[in-house]
C-alpha cells in the first residue's frame, strides 16, 4: 500500500509542472528551481507525524474526547479519541491512572492491508492513515482488523471512520483538536522527521511504550509513563483491576 | 451477543451458504469426473444434484452480505460496486473475485445439466467435463477463502489460526455432500424398479462414506484448533476460553457443533456404511434416516460458522 500514489501529491506535482511551464515561458527560471525544490516528493521534505502521550500528566478531564467530538460531530455512542481509566490494587495500595487513546497511524497498519477497495491508505507525505468516504463500502473488515479498536462505522455516512490526526488542521499548520484542548499538555504532536521537534526530543530522552507491540503494527503514538494494565492479564492473587475504556457505552472483555 | 457485533447474521449465513454451495459443486464435479464424466457415468445422478443445487446458496449468500454493508445501510445502495473496481491482496478482494468467478463457472456447470435448455456452443458433455475440472479448484478456493477472510487478523486471536480455513473447507465439503444427500432423499423410491433402487442406494453409499470420512477429519481439525489454542499463551489462550467448558458459547459449540453436527451424524453414517465397507454388505437406508443425518450435518455447519463468527468478535484485545 505504501506505493499507492497519493492523489493530492500527484495533483500538486501536476500543478507544479504546469506552473513550471508557465514560468519558463515568462523567463523566471529561478522561481522554477525553488518551486521544484519544495515538492513534497523530496524525501527530506516528507513528514512523519507522531504523538507522544505523557501519561503522567493526564488527570482524566476528557477534554480531548470532547474537543474531538466537537471537531467532527462523531455520532452518539462512538468516539475517535478517548481516555481509558485503569484502577487497580487493594486498599490502601491502590492506583488510578489514565490512558489517552487515539489512532496510532501505524507504520504497518493492519486496517490498510485488509481493505478490499483501497479506500484507506497511509499517506506518503505525512504518514497519516486516511479513509476516503467516497470509496469505502462499509464492509467493516478494517474495524475487525484494528487491534486498537480505533475504527468504527459512522452511521451517518455508512463508512469506516477514525482519528485522522485532524488532517484539516494539521495541513494548515495547526495542532490536532485533542492536543490543543489538553490542559496539562499530556498530548504532544509533531514531526518525527524533524530532529528539532518536541516529539523527536521527547522520544530521544524518555523510556517509551506503545500499545500492543506484539501485533507488529509499529504504532506512531508513543507513551511515557503509561500503565498498560489489561483486565485479562493475570494479576497477583486477589488484586483488583478495573479498566474503564470509555470507548463507547460498553466495556472491553 | 448484545446486538453490537460488527458482523452479524448476514455474514454468518453468507459464510455458511457460500461454503455449502461451493462444497456441493465441488463434490458434484469430482463425482462426475470419478464416474468417467459420461452421460450415464456411475455417479451421474449425484453430480446432477450437486451441480444444480450448488450455485443457489452461493448466490443467496452473496446477496445477503450486501445488506450488511455500512454503505447499504446508510443508503448508498450501489457503493458495493467499488469492490469490483480494484483487485488487491486483501483476503476480501481476493475472495470477491473468486466468488465472481465461481458464481459464473458453477452456474455454467449447472446449466449443462438443464436438458431443456439449448446449448449454443459446442457439446454439452464436453462443456460439462471441462467445467467440472474448473469448478473443483474454484469451489475449494471459495471454501478456503471464507476461513482465510477471518483468519487474516492478529487483532482477532480466535480466528487467527491456520486450522480455521481447513476447518471451514472440510465443513463446506461435508455440508455440500449433506445437501446432495438431503435433496436426493426427497425423491420417492417405492415405485422404482429393483435395478434403479440399487443404483440409488449405491450412490447413497458413496456419499455417506465420503461424508463420514470428511467428518472424521473435521473432528481431528477441531481437536487441533482447540488444542493449539489451549496450549499457547496470551490472546489466543484467553480467546479459546469462550468455547471451553464454562465459556459463553461452550454449550452451543459442544452440543450444537460437535455433538449434533459432527459426532452423531458421523457415527450414524459409519454405522450404516461400515457393513458395506468391511463385509461388502448391501447398503440400504431409508430416506427419512438420510434426511435426518443430512439435516444434522447442515445444521452443524451453520452452527460452526455462528459460533466462530461470534466467538471471534467477543474475544481478543478489542472485544465488541
Amino acid at each position: 500500500m505504501d506505493e499507492r500514489p497519493d492523489k493530492n501529491r500527484l495533483s500538486r506535482r501536476g500543478f507544479l509542472a504546469a506552473g513550471a511551464g508557465a514560468t519558463v515561458a515568462s523567463g523566471l527560471a529561478a522561481t522554477v528551481a525553488s518551486g521544484s525544490a519544495e515538492a513534497p516528493s523530496d524525501a527530506a521534505q516528507r513528514k512523519k507525524y507522531a504523538v507522544v502521550i505523557d501519561a503522567r500528566r493526564c488527570y482524566g478531564v476528557h477534554a480531548c474526547t470532547v474537543a474531538c467530538k466537537a471537531e467532527y460531530k462523531v455520532p452518539l455512542g462512538e468516539n475517535r479519541s478517548w481516555v481509558e481509566e485503569v484502577e487497580k490494587g487493594n486498599y490502601p495500595d491502590v492506583s488510578r491512572s489514565f490512558l489517552p487513546r487515539l489512532c496510532n497511524h501505524c507504520n504497518k497498519p493492519s486496517c490498510v492491508s485488509v481493505c478490499p477497495t483501497g479506500a484507506t491508505w497511509k499517506r506518503d507525505e505525512d504518514g497519516i492513515v486516511v479513509i476516503d468516504k467516497d470509496i469505502c463500502i462499509g464492509c467493516k473488515y478494517c474495524v475487525q482488523a484494528c487491534p486498537y479498536d480505533m475504527r468504527f462505522v459512522n452511521e451517518d455516512t455508512g463508512t469506516a471512520d477514525k482519528c485522522d490526526f485532524c488532517i484539516h488542521r494539521v495541513s494548515q499548520g495547526l495542532q490536532p483538536a485533542c492536543v490543543e484542548a489538553c490542559p496539562s499538555r499530556a498530548r504532544i504532536f509533531g514531526d518525527l522527521n524533524d530532529p528539532d521537534s518536541e516529539v523527536s526530543k521527547l522520544i530521544a530522552k524518555n523510556p517509551l511504550t506503545v500499545l500492543r507491540p506484539e501485533k507488529g503494527t509499529k504504532p506512531n503514538v508513543y507513551y511515557i509513563g503509561a500503565d498498560h494494565t489489561d483486565e485479562r492479564d493475570p494479576r497477583p492473587d486477589g488484586m483488583y483491576v478495573d479498566v474503564k475504556t470509555n470507548r463507547r457505552y460498553k466495556e472491553r472483555r | 451477543m448484545d446486538g453490537h457485533l460488527f458482523w452479524g447474521m448476514p455474514v454468518i449465513l453468507y459464510l455458511f451458504l457460500a461454503g455449502m454451495g461451493a462444497g456441493a459443486t465441488t463434490v458434484s464435479a469430482s463425482m462426475l469426473l470419478r464416474g468417467g464424466g459420461g452421460a450415464r457415468g456411475a455417479h451421474h445422478e449425484i453430480a446432477r444434484y450437486g451441480a444444480l443445487l450448488g450455485p443457489i446458496p452461493v448466490i443467496v449468500g452473496v446477496v445477503l452480505i450486501v445488506f450488511e454493508l455500512g454503505s447499504w445501510q446508510a443508503g448508498h445502495y450501489l457503493r458495493f460496486i467499488n469492490l469490483f473496481l480494484v483487485a488487491n491482496l486483501s483476503p476480501m478482494s481476493v475472495g470477491t473475485w473468486l466468488l465472481v468467478g465461481f458464481t459464473l463457472t458453477s452456474a455454467m456447470y449447472g446449466y449443462t445439466y438443464l436438458k431443456f435448455m439449448p446449448m449454443y456452443f459446442g457439446d454439452r458433455l464436453k462443456w460439462r467435463r471441462a467445467l467440472a475440472w474448473v469448478n473443483i479448484p474454484m469451489g475449494i478456493g471459495v471454501a478456503i477463502y471464507t476461513g482465510v477472510l477471518l483468519g487474516a487478523m492478529p487483532s482477532r486471536p480466535f480466528w487467527n489460526s491456520p486450522v480455521l480455513a481447513l476447518l471451514f473447507l472440510l465443513s463446506a465439503l461435508s455440508s455440500g455432500t449433506a445437501l446432495i444427500i438431503l435433496a436426493r432423499a426427497f425423491i420417492r423410491r417405492s415405485g422404482l424398479s429393483e435395478e434403479k433402487r440399487e443404483e440409488i442406494h449405491k450412490s447413497g453409499y458413496v456419499l455417506s462414506t465420503a461424508d463420514s470420512a470428511i467428518i472424521g477429519i473435521e473432528v481431528i481439525s477441531i481437536f487441533l484448533f482447540l488444542m493449539f489454542a489451549y496450549l499457547t499463551v496470551g490472546d489466543v489462550r484467553y480467546a479459546i476460553d469462550v468455547i471451553l467448558p464454562g465459556g459463553e458459547l461452550a454449550t452451543l459449540f459442544w452440543i450444537g457443533v460437535v455433538l449434533i453436527g459432527l459426532v452423531i451424524p458421523g457415527l450414524l453414517e459409519l454405522y450404516f456404511v461400515l457393513p458395506g465397507l468391511l463385509y461388502q454388505r448391501k447398503y440400504e437406508v431409508s430416506r427419512y434416516t438420510e434426511m435426518l443425518i443430512a439435516s444434522a450435518v447442515i445444521l452443524g455447519g451453520f452452527l460452526l460458522r455462528y459460533v466462530v463468527v461470534i466467538a471471534g468478535q467477543i474475544t481478543g484485545p478489542v472485544g465488541v
